[in-house]
């Protein structure tokens, strides 16, 4: 009796255990999201492009907006970008509330490394050589913020928990290196990327010239270690063999963008307006310097003009880190950057639309580059060529027009390159111009190098001579990877620099 | 086989023989046990004809019901653990009754705990700890959430409170018991049953639907669920129906909360920057209050504000808060008859939050019902719950710890005037984070209506007074329907703007549990054995879906059809399964020995299906010496001694779904028209995890004296979770912010010692007091990856250290001397410091109940030492300079005593001459040094008093309507004694499933007083 009722209920109690036990418990495939395997590089690479362009134009553009002379804040922003403007290393390397460049390029980076491999298994080269090119990008921006940084060990998920850091020099080196191969995979490469490509719509010859720019970019970055002398004349060599020449129109990454909370220009949103029109906090926060608008009008520039807001026709900077609320700089009585909204309606010189692209690299910037080659003795050409050209671009753009007048500013003294003592000085100080608003990081990294043009520092500075030097190691890394930060030494954001700055 | 069928028939045939002889006398018995005080029906009782025990008794089923034959004159014997044995003699008009049982208070050999799948065990044959807290005990304090009530009052169960953002209208908790087992910092809680049901939340019952709480120590007590039980459990027993006639019971308890222990605020210097004034700055870097009148804000319509420049001399902060009312209302009706019984209760609970605006209410209804049918017993449970949360953001408050001391919030109230300084238009600084806080608090508002349905139906069926098979099915529903609104706000300066937006959410979670479970119970000779074989299935699907419009055209019409721009939003679905076996035997040898073998295999649908199925064995042990040697039986000492031990290894899955493959969503902004861009998850997958495992040990000692008296329990668990899965924190230059993996081990030690004891028990006086002890030492060994795990901003994971141990940035040191840099800036330490542990290793609980005639106090007091916590205000305060710190030099440069300076060839010497700042500048990089925001976190709290009057009999003995009635005054939180250090805040309030951590979201505590009022009908 016992028996024969133990062996129903256990009968019944393991039919119900088996029956199709399997297709019960497999509900275990993401119905929400695809997985890699399910996406073409098609579907990759245009947002690892946008997600370069909106670093570049939101996060850059500020640190290197008050870093690169460019910025201060009127006193509505008196409180804001306080870690920025007093220098606070440990403000910024904070996880919650810092600057993460960090921990965004790396992520950036990434989603390049995924393309790159996914690019290797398909055969699909010209894919693998944007992806190249793109990282030696972004490992430029890490060792100009953080000198050592992990190359040969990154992006390795957890098989390498705790990559090793390689020397700024060294991971220098090896995107350059990056950027070589990247071209030839291109050159190579079979199955063209399209619309896609949202920074060059799949012309070959643009990324090569792009890799080649960004190539000249990184070894005038290193201009003052005169121990890399040699190396920098033997990658020139090889810029030069290759042939293609570099970039004549601007590097500028345009999705297609909608006038749409986060899908407009992320410069303009951040910067200026939302999508309804209204302006946002940082267009009453953000001021220009008084530097920058001395230099323009010490150079008549009408970019001036083109760019920022007359107060009672003139035009009013503020100094930047100044800690105490005055009447002479309060936002209403300053310069604001200039929109289409302050210019009846048409483009103005960084603010064009919300569905502007967003720069990578300029022409303007492209020519300096060379122009600062030519005078350096480094490549051959007309420094007053590239110098000129280099002035045009940026006019051009500023003005939203081809062939723009600069007749008469070009000849001034204080322009003309043929009349300048000091020329690399002048053409940093043309770049510093040309850029405002659009790169503004390079700025900071230039002056690090050359200490042109010589902006004052924050006024909350300790001292006459304190500038920021690099950003501290992020507190995700002390966290997660701290035996190799310790291995770094000083990383003080106002005593370490990074290895080119050696001023 | 065939013999069987013979004796059967034979005795049939013998019994109807039987009937026809002594047809006359006979009387079927059809009667309910029940408990005399609640009422509630008895499952389990033994019955008896006294006089003829040899013609077998009757088992009570689960409403209590019984049915028996005798005859009139004869006598029935009901027996039943933790009751007294009732007599009552047969009559013969008598064929339905119901024998009401009195508890056996005083035998502790005889307690009753709630185990595992809800069925009642002895606690003598236990191997493993359980603990009971009586409805009494739990509703002291009038918790709105019932977890709350637990608070301090259970050895080995640390409970935090956690509603901190939302004006405290949502009361909520962090539970652990015996430490922490997982690094995964939201999966150490214990599994919630009620009724023997599985539930993912148990915030929303009525506490005074509950007619027990048993909390089941630590994985060995709750062996029988497996891996949702390795945290231990929480056994919610709900009342049941009354036996013989209706009961009406009506209560209502309103109790007014306000603010305190607010991180301190200087007073001496008010609004402005560098030392000057200014008019419309937030921050408090101007100059000293002198009283004087000034400009305040900008002209409004050509007219400048004024405003007296001085600190009142109470914390303007405190204007802010409302008096939160929190007003429960509860009638509950309770009846039934001999096959049946029923409990209808009603609850409406309204809470007024601290923040202005801030309202919750919560209206539940309960039926539990039951019915017997022969053999077969049936029972519903159904309990409705509909909440209502209506609050603002956090916004407001991070915006009063920051902005001056002479900033009158009451007067900012009244913000909605045109032409008021404090419209929001006009609010004396145009900074976006330092808006009027009460506008604030009116223009974002967070609704969500949360709708509780959780029903349970089970089956029982009787084969045999020994064998019986039980079919429970829960269903339980919760959905959230939400809605975030911004009212617009445009202004001609753009930093005062405020984007119109509307975001709608949803969120659906469905669960199916059932349990099959199949018992006998036989006894063979001085043996008696238990079994137990079930069968688990669990389905849990979720859908959460949100429409947001980010940019609303107008100010009054919150429709997404109302914007500019696209839509956002979108939908996820998430499913878990599970299926799992599981069988317990116990086997007992004269009731005092008994040994429990355990078994559960579990297979889950989160890991990959060639590592999902899993096996947890455990074996348990328990004795009672005092029944077993002779020599104690009758101690007049001793009264009680037990031993018990237990081992168990379960397996446990922590994994959430869909974490085996590498997703990739569309990046921000994407898609752009036709133009798709994915990027990948920042967490890395990982298809070959496994479950983890958790070995646990534990012995315990239960000793009674003095005839019961006083009563001890100690135990000692240990715990071992090694190969943990959890989402390993990475550098982000390995591509991936994180990880998952199979990694770590944490081992916890906890030392357990309950006292209880009746001081004095007269007629009128009645004196009890009780005390809980727990030292936990929860250590992380054997980490993913090396020494040092980071696990939540400055929490970590070390290995040998206690986890989780706070880890900042000091100042550079030297000698214990803080370093300056020439230029008189701190300087952060090379490295981290580790400070100590952020959960409390010492526990202490203590509680007393007095009566004297009708008076009854209550006393709950809380103490946990051995801690440090840290605070993420700090750090804003001394950026706003509203730090009292930042006026120690009065604002001025100077020497910093005792320290040094490095000077630029990096020599370290004591500094004489090198002057600080002192300026914002200076004090804003000061507050970054983090151990400027660590304290100490031992406290002493009276958490919880009741000082209560019974309504004499006499007096209610006038009339037929009420039967008793109480008054009372109830308060919670009246009092904290804190470590000198600590100025941060409540030590015991944390932010969600952190450790020591105070958010700078985080509202500050409360404290609250009330009264109460219960009637009985």
């Amino acid at each position: 009796m016992k028996n024969t009722i133990f062996k129903i209920s256990f009968a019944a109690l393991l039919a119900l255990t088996t029956v199709s036990c399997n297709d019960f418990l497999d509900v275990n495939v993401d119905p929400n999201s695809p997985v890699k395997e399910n996406l073409n590089l098609d579907a990759k690479l245009p947002a690892a492009l946008v997600t370069s362009a909106n670093y570049e134009a939101t996060t850059l553009n500020q640190i290197g907006g008050f870093w690169g002379g460019y910025w201060g804040t009127s006193n509505e922003g008196v409180t804001a970008f306080a870690s920025l403007k007093n220098y606070n290393g440990l403000a910024i390397r904070d996880s919650r509330d810092g600057i993460p460049v960090w921990e965004s390029t790396y992520a950036n980076l990434f989603y390049y490394k995924e393309i790159l491999d996914q690019a290797n298994a398909e055969g699909a080269g010209y894919y693998a050589g944007i992806a190249k090119i793109m990282m030696a990008y972004h490992y430029f921006i890490l060792v100009d913020f953080y000198n050592n940084v992990p190359f040969d060990d990154a992006l390795k998920g957890s098989s390498m928990l705790h990559p090793r850091y390689d020397s700024g020099k060294d991971v220098y080196e090896k995107s350059i290196e990056l950027i070589n191969v990247g071209i030839e995979d291109i050159k190579a490469g079979a199955l063209s990327p399209t619309k896609d490509d949202v920074l060059f719509a799949g012309n070959k010859s643009k990324w090569v010239q792009f890799g080649n720019t960004l190539k000249l970019r990184a070894l005038l970055r290193q201009s003052a270690v005169t121990e890399q002398d040699a190396y920098i004349k033997q990658e020139l060599r090889k810029i030069e063999q290759e042939g293609s020449g570099f970039i004549s129109q601007d590097a500028a990454i345009n999705p297609g963008y909608v006038n749409s909370t986060g899908k407009m220009d992320p410069f303009f949103e951040t910067y200026y307006r939302n999508n309804a029109g209204v302006a946002v906090a940082n267009h009453t926060n953000i001021r220009p310097t008084k530097f920058l608008i001395e230099t323009y009008s010490l150079h008549n520039d009408p970019r001036l003009k083109q760019s920022y807001v007359a107060v009672n026709d003139d035009f009013k900077g503020v100094i930047f880190g100044h800690n105490t609320i005055e009447d002479q700089y309060a936002a209403g009585v300053t310069s604001a950057f200039k929109g289409p909204q302050e210019n009846a309606g048409k483009p103005a010189g960084f603010l064009k639309s919300f569905n502007q692209s967003t720069m990578l690299i300029s022409a303007a910037e492209s020519y300096f580059l060379q122009a600062e080659g030519a005078a350096r003795g480094w490549i051959s050409g007309s420094l007053n060529d590239y110098y000129t050209k280099g002035v045009q671009a940026s006019f051009d753009y500023y003005f939203n027009q081809n062939g723009y007048d600069i007749g008469a500013y070009i000849l001034q003294d204080a322009v003309d390159i043929n009349k300048a003592d000091n020329k690399v000085e002048r053409i940093i100080t043309q770049k510093w111009l040309a850029l405002a608003g659009i790169n503004n990081i390079v700025a900071w990294h230039d002056f690090r190098r050359t200490g042109y043009p010589k902006f004052p520092n924050s006024a909350q500075a300790t001292g006459n001579d304190v500038y920021p030097l690099r950003f501290m190691y992020p507190e995700s890394e002390i966290n997660n990877n701290n035996e190799n930060v310790l291995k770094q030494g000083d990383n003080n954001i106002l005593s370490s620099r990074v290895w080119w700055n050696v001023r | 086989m065939k013999n069987i069928s013979l004796k059967l028939t034979f005795i049939l045939l013998a019994s109807l023989l039987i009937n026809i002889v002594y047809g006359q006398e006979h009387v079927i018995v059809r009667g309910r046990i029940a408990d005399k005080e609640t009422g509630a029906p008895l499952q389990g009782a033994s019955i008896i004809i006294k006089e003829n025990e040899r013609s077998g008794g009757a088992v009570s089923g689960a409403t209590g019901g019984f049915m028996l034959r005798g005859h009139v004159g004869q006598t029935l014997q009901v027996t039943m653990l933790g009751y007294l044995n009732k007599q009552v003699s047969l009559k013969a008009d008598e064929h339905d009754i119901v024998v009401f049982l009195d508890r056996d208070v005083r035998q502790l050999s005889e307690v009753v705990v709630t185990g595992a799948l809800g069925v009642k065990r002895s606690s003598r044959e236990l191997g493993t700890s359980a603990q009971s807290v009586s409805t009494e005990d739990l509703n002291l304090g009038k918790a709105v959430n019932p977890l709350l009530g637990l608070s301090s009052k259970v050895a080995g169960l640390r409970i935090n409170a956690t509603d901190l953002t939302t004006g405290k209208t949502d009361p909520g908790i962090q539970i652990r018991l015996r430490g922490t087992r997982s690094l995964n910092r939201s999966k150490n809680n214990p599994i919630y049953v009620v009724d023997g049901v599985p539930l993912p939340d148990i915030t929303r019952i009525n506490p005074n639907d509950i007619a027990d709480i048993t909390v089941l120590k630590g994985a060995n007590a709750a062996a029988l669920y497996g891996s949702e039980g390795v945290n231990g459990a929480v056994m919610i027993t709900t009342k049941a129906g009354r036996s013989g006639g209706g009961e009406i019971n009506f209560s209502n308890s309103t109790t007014f909360s306000n603010i305190y222990l607010l991180p301190p605020a200087q007073t001496s210097f008010g609004q402005g920057q560098n030392g000057l004034y200014s008019a419309v700055t937030a921050e408090s870097w101007g100059d000293r209050y002198d009283g004087t009148e000034r400009d305040f804000g900008l002209p409004i319509n050509g007219v400048q504000p004024k405003r007296i420049y001085a600190a009142p001399s109470k914390d303007n902060r405190l204007k802010f808060f409302d008096t939160g009312v929190t007003a429960q209302n509860d009638l509950s009706f309770s009846g039934g008859d001999s096959k049946s019984a029923y409990f209808l209760s009603l609850q409406d609970v309204r809470i007024k939050g601290v923040i202005p605006g801030d309202k919750s209410s919560r209206t539940g209804v309960r039926f539990n019902g039951s019915r017997g049918f022969n053999k077969l017993t049936t029972s519903f449970n159904v309990n409705y719950v509909l909440f209502k949360n209506n609050t603002t953001s956090d916004g407001p408050w991070l915006s009063v710890y920051t902005q001056p001391a002479n900033i009158d919030y009451k007067a900012a109230r009244d913000w909605q005037d045109p032409n008021s300084p404090n419209h929001p238009l006009n609010w004396y600084t145009p900074v976006s984070s330092t808006r009027n806080p009460l506008f604030m608090a009116d223009n974002n508002r967070n609704t969500s209506d949360q709708h509780i349905l959780n029903s349970k139906l089970e089956f029982a069926y009787q084969f045999t007074d020994w064998l019986s098979v039980t079919n429970r099915t829960g269903y339980y529903l919760q959905h959230e329907d939400g809605r975030v609104t911004n009212r617009k706000l445009v202004s001609e300066v753009s930093t005062r703007n405020i984007n119109g937006s509307v975001n709608d959410f949803g969120r659906t979670f469905n669960r199916i549990n059932n349990d099959l479970v199949l018992n006998a119970n036989k006894n063979f000779g001085d043996f008696s054995t238990k079994l137990l074989v079930g069968q688990n299935l669990r389905m849990d699907d979720i859908k959460d879906v949100n429409i947001e419009a980010k940019n609303l055209l107008f100010d009054d019409i919150f429709n997404q059809g109302s914007r500019t721009g696209e839509l956002t939003g979108g939908t996820k679905i998430t499913e878990f399964r599970s299926l799992s076996t599981y069988g317990e035997l116990t086997v007992g040898y004269n009731n005092y020995l008994f040994l429990t073998l355990i078994g559960r295999n579990d297979k889950v649908s989160t890991l990959d299906p060639e590592r999902n199925s899993y096996f947890s064995p455990g074996v348990s042990s328990s004795f009672v010496f005092t029944d077993a040697i002779a020599a104690l039986k009758n101690s007049t000492i001793l009264s009680y001694g037990r031993v018990y031990a237990s081992f168990n290894r379960t397996g446990n899955v922590t994994l959430d779904p869909y974490r085996l493959n590498l997703t990739y969503s569309q990046a921000p902004g994407f898609p752009y028209g036709g133009l798709v861009g994915f990027i990948p998850s920042t967490k890395e997958p990982n298809r070959l995890l496994k479950p983890e495992f958790v070995t646990s040990y534990e012995g315990g000692l239960q000793l009674g004296f003095f005839n019961n008296r006083l009563n001890a329990d100690i135990a000692y668990a240990y715990s071992d979770s090694d190969g943990q899965i959890f989402d390993a924190g990475m550098s982000s230059a390995t591509g991936f912010k994180s990880t998952y993996v199979n990694a770590g081990r944490m081992v916890n030690n906890t030392f357990e010692l309950t006292l209880n004891g009746t001081a004095i028990k007269t007629a009128d006086m009645d004196l009890q007091l009780g005390l809980n002890f727990t030292y936990t030492n929860t250590q992380a060994k054997d980490l993913y990856a090396g020494e040092l795990f980071n696990i939540f901003r400055q929490a970590y994971a070390i290995k040998d250290l206690p986890y989780p141990t706070l880890r900042m940035t000091d100042f550079l040191r030297e000698n214990g001397k803080i370093v300056l840099d020439k230029n008189g800036d701190v300087l952060p330490s090379e490295d981290e410091v580790n400070l100590g542990t952020m959960v409390p290793p010492y526990l202490f609980g203590f509680n007393t109940s007095f009566r004297y005639k009708s008076f009854t106090l209550g006393l709950q007091l809380d103490a946990r030492l051995g801690s440090w916590m840290y605070s993420e205000v700090i750090p804003r305060m001394y950026t706003a300079g509203t730090h009292p710190e930042t006026v120690k030099y009065n604002r001025e440069a100077f020497i910093m005593p005792n320290s040094m300076v490095r000077l630029d060839d990096g020599s370290i010497v004591d500094n004489k001459d090198v002057y600080s700042k002192g300026d914002k500048a200076w004090w804003d990089k000061y507050g970054k040094i983090q151990t400027t925001t660590a304290a100490k976190a031992d406290y002493l709290k009276l958490r919880e008093v009741y000082i209560g009057f019974n309504l004499p009999e006499r007096l209610l003995a006038r009339q037929n309507l009420v039967k008793r009635a109480s008054v009372g005054v109830v308060g919670n939180n009246l009092f904290v004694i804190r470590h000198s250090s600590n100025t941060l805040g409540d030590p015991e309030a944390l932010y969600n499933q952190t450790d020591g951590y105070t958010s700078f979201r985080q509202i500050p505590t409360s404290r609250s007083i009330g009264f109460n009022i219960n009637m009985t009908f």
